[in-house]
């Protein structure tokens, strides 16, 4: 645990010289970013202009539900999603070949080797729409519920990142992934869009089971305003095992099935 | 004519190679209408209308501009351009005996060729399937005004791309751009939400901007909507084509005598 702590160190201390070297390429990531995140704001605001509230949720609580989605993307973006996205190439390129090779865990490099500090600022625009959503809901805060919200925060990123990797997976064993990942972009806006309070029936199932989009910035949001029951948290502590254990066992199965760049 | 001709047809056949990566994508194109079918039918509980659009009127527009959405593939052109611009291999479009533009355009015309067909029955089938009431004009002119929108949206999308990938000359590295511009126009051309959800005094601004003919108004068109804006619409598409071909000749007779053939 110490090694790899002090691994994951040495990686992020190298990712930065690296990135440093280019600086546009230092602040790129945070452009493109901040793009995404304007273009989803004005969406909210578009559609949200025309709807007073949606299953008892006002207009305070979306705004912290989509603060709360942001900030979760963020974190992921700053930690590892250009780590994970870049597996699919590393497998089709034989690539892979170089991580499995080396006495350290490869998904454990993989993951922490491309950590991306130009998102850091929009940490702070996530942070100013919920505080924003605070103000709108007239809610009063308690330090229970901002315990219950960072925690689950924490949680929810984790399973956003084992989502990431389990899609990402398949293409040790097909030649092309990108229409998974057309339904991953798919299923993330829709997603960031609608509370997963509001899914019912076969939706619900599969956006809080299956694909548990829905649940990410969902949970946290509702602990956020005090009203996630223990049944709700039990859930939500459950789908993250469930699914770090079957993204791991995925990957694990796939670098026994990986037969370098002919696989 | 006939060399440009040749070229699309060239490109159609080798979509053909592709024809069940080209189904696929048009069938997840359905992913995106089913989304928007949760997602418009829970906000629309306890409405008739949102913005003057009735649940019907929506989800046609989402079947629509989906598959006008998925029929547009020009971000390719920039991302081939700057790749072969960067390692050098772009010098066998500049030796062959046709405009670099023009081949581009071709290219994408054959690309949309075989995925417009393949998509307008596989998007019926869902249709015939899932029992989506659908509204559609019966006008013809305006049905008409709506199918040559679509084509000078195309264009005009194509147009944008190939001017982007020369920018490459320039910039060098033109990635981020790229992924700003696509992030912006999913946006800007209706395709996340339809545009009259907008204030006002956005839309009059995006109204000035080609954008707002290229997926939003031609899908409004065809769902019977904002008729009166069809011949102003065709009027500013094509004078922002005839601006972007006028542009692109100019800015690639400047800058090509960047391009040495051994990669930037």
């Amino acid at each position: 645990m110490k090694n790899n702590f002090k691994f994951i160190t040495e990686l992020i201390k190298l990712r930065l010289s690296h990135i440093m070297t280019f600086r546009l390429g230092f602040f790129a990531p945070f452009f493109i970013n901040t793009s995404y995140f304007l273009v989803q704001l004005f969406a909210f605001e578009a559609i949200y202009g025309h709807v007073d509230n949606i299953r008892g949720w006002g207009h305070g609580e979306i705004l912290i539900f989509i603060g709360t989605f942001s900030l979760i993307d963020t974190l992921n973006m700053i930690i590892c999603f250009f780590g994970v996205i870049s597996i699919p190439e590393k497998i089709q390129t034989g690539e892979l070949d170089l991580y499995l090779t080396k006495p350290v865990n490869p998904l454990l490099r993989i993951t922490f080797e491309k950590v991306n500090p130009g998102s850091i600022p929009l940490l702070v625009f996530s942070a100013c729409i919920i505080v924003y959503g605070v103000k709108e809901s007239n809610m009063s805060l308690s330090y229970t519920n901002i315990i219950g919200y960072l925690c689950l925060v924490f949680l929810m990123t984790i399973l956003y990142y084992d989502l990431e990797l389990l899609i990402r997976c398949f293409a040790f064993f097909v030649f092309s992934i990108n229409n998974l990942m057309k339904i991953e972009n798919t299923a993330t806006d829709l997603c960031l869009k609608i509370p997963g309070i509001a899914f019912s029936g076969i939706y619900k199932f599969i956006f809080y089971c299956a694909l548990p989009y829905g649940v990410i910035a969902t949970l946290p949001t509702q602990a956020f305003i005090g009203v996630l029951s223990v049944k709700g948290l039990i859930f939500g502590v459950a789908i993250v095992c469930i699914f770090t254990f079957i993204a791991l066992s995925f990957w694990t199965y796939g670098v026994h099935r990986y037969e370098s760049a002919s696989s | 004519m006939k060399k440009y001709i040749e070229v699309a047809r060239a490109y159609m056949k080798a979509q053909l190679v592709w024809r069940l990566d080209t189904l696929v994508d048009v069938i997840l194109a359905v992913a995106k209408i089913l989304f928007a079918w949760i997602l418009w039918s829970i906000l629309f509980e306890g409405k008739e209308q949102i913005a003057g659009l009735g649940f019907q009127a929506m989800i046609s527009y989402y079947i629509v501009s989906s598959y006008l959405f998925q029929l547009e593939k020009s971000a390719e052109i920039s991302q081939q351009m700057a790749g072969m611009l960067r390692n050098g291999t772009f010098s066998k479009y500049m030796v062959i005996p046709v405009q670099t533009q023009g081949y581009f355009v071709a290219m994408e015309a054959g690309k949309i060729a075989f995925s417009a067909v393949i998509g307008f029955f596989v998007t019926f089938l869902w249709f015939y399937l899932f029992r989506i009431p659908f509204l559609f004009t019966t006008d013809r002119k305006i049905l008409l005004c709506g199918i040559i929108m679509v084509v000078l949206g195309l264009l005009f999308m194509a147009l944008l791309n190939y001017f982007l990938g020369i920018l490459t000359l320039k910039f060098e590295e033109i990635s981020t751009f790229l992924m700003i511009k696509d992030n912006l126009s999913a946006f800007v051309t209706g395709a996340v939400i339809p545009l009259v959800l907008l204030p006002e005094w956005l839309i009059a601004g995006v109204r000035f901007l080609p954008f707002y003919y290229v997926t939003y108004l031609p899908s409004m068109l065809l769902i019977g909507k904002c008729e009166d804006e069809a011949i102003t619409g065709l009027f500013v598409l094509s004078v922002w084509c005839i601006v972007f071909i006028v542009l692109n000749q100019a800015t690639y007779e400047h800058y090509r005598i960047k391009y040495d053939g051994a990669g930037i």
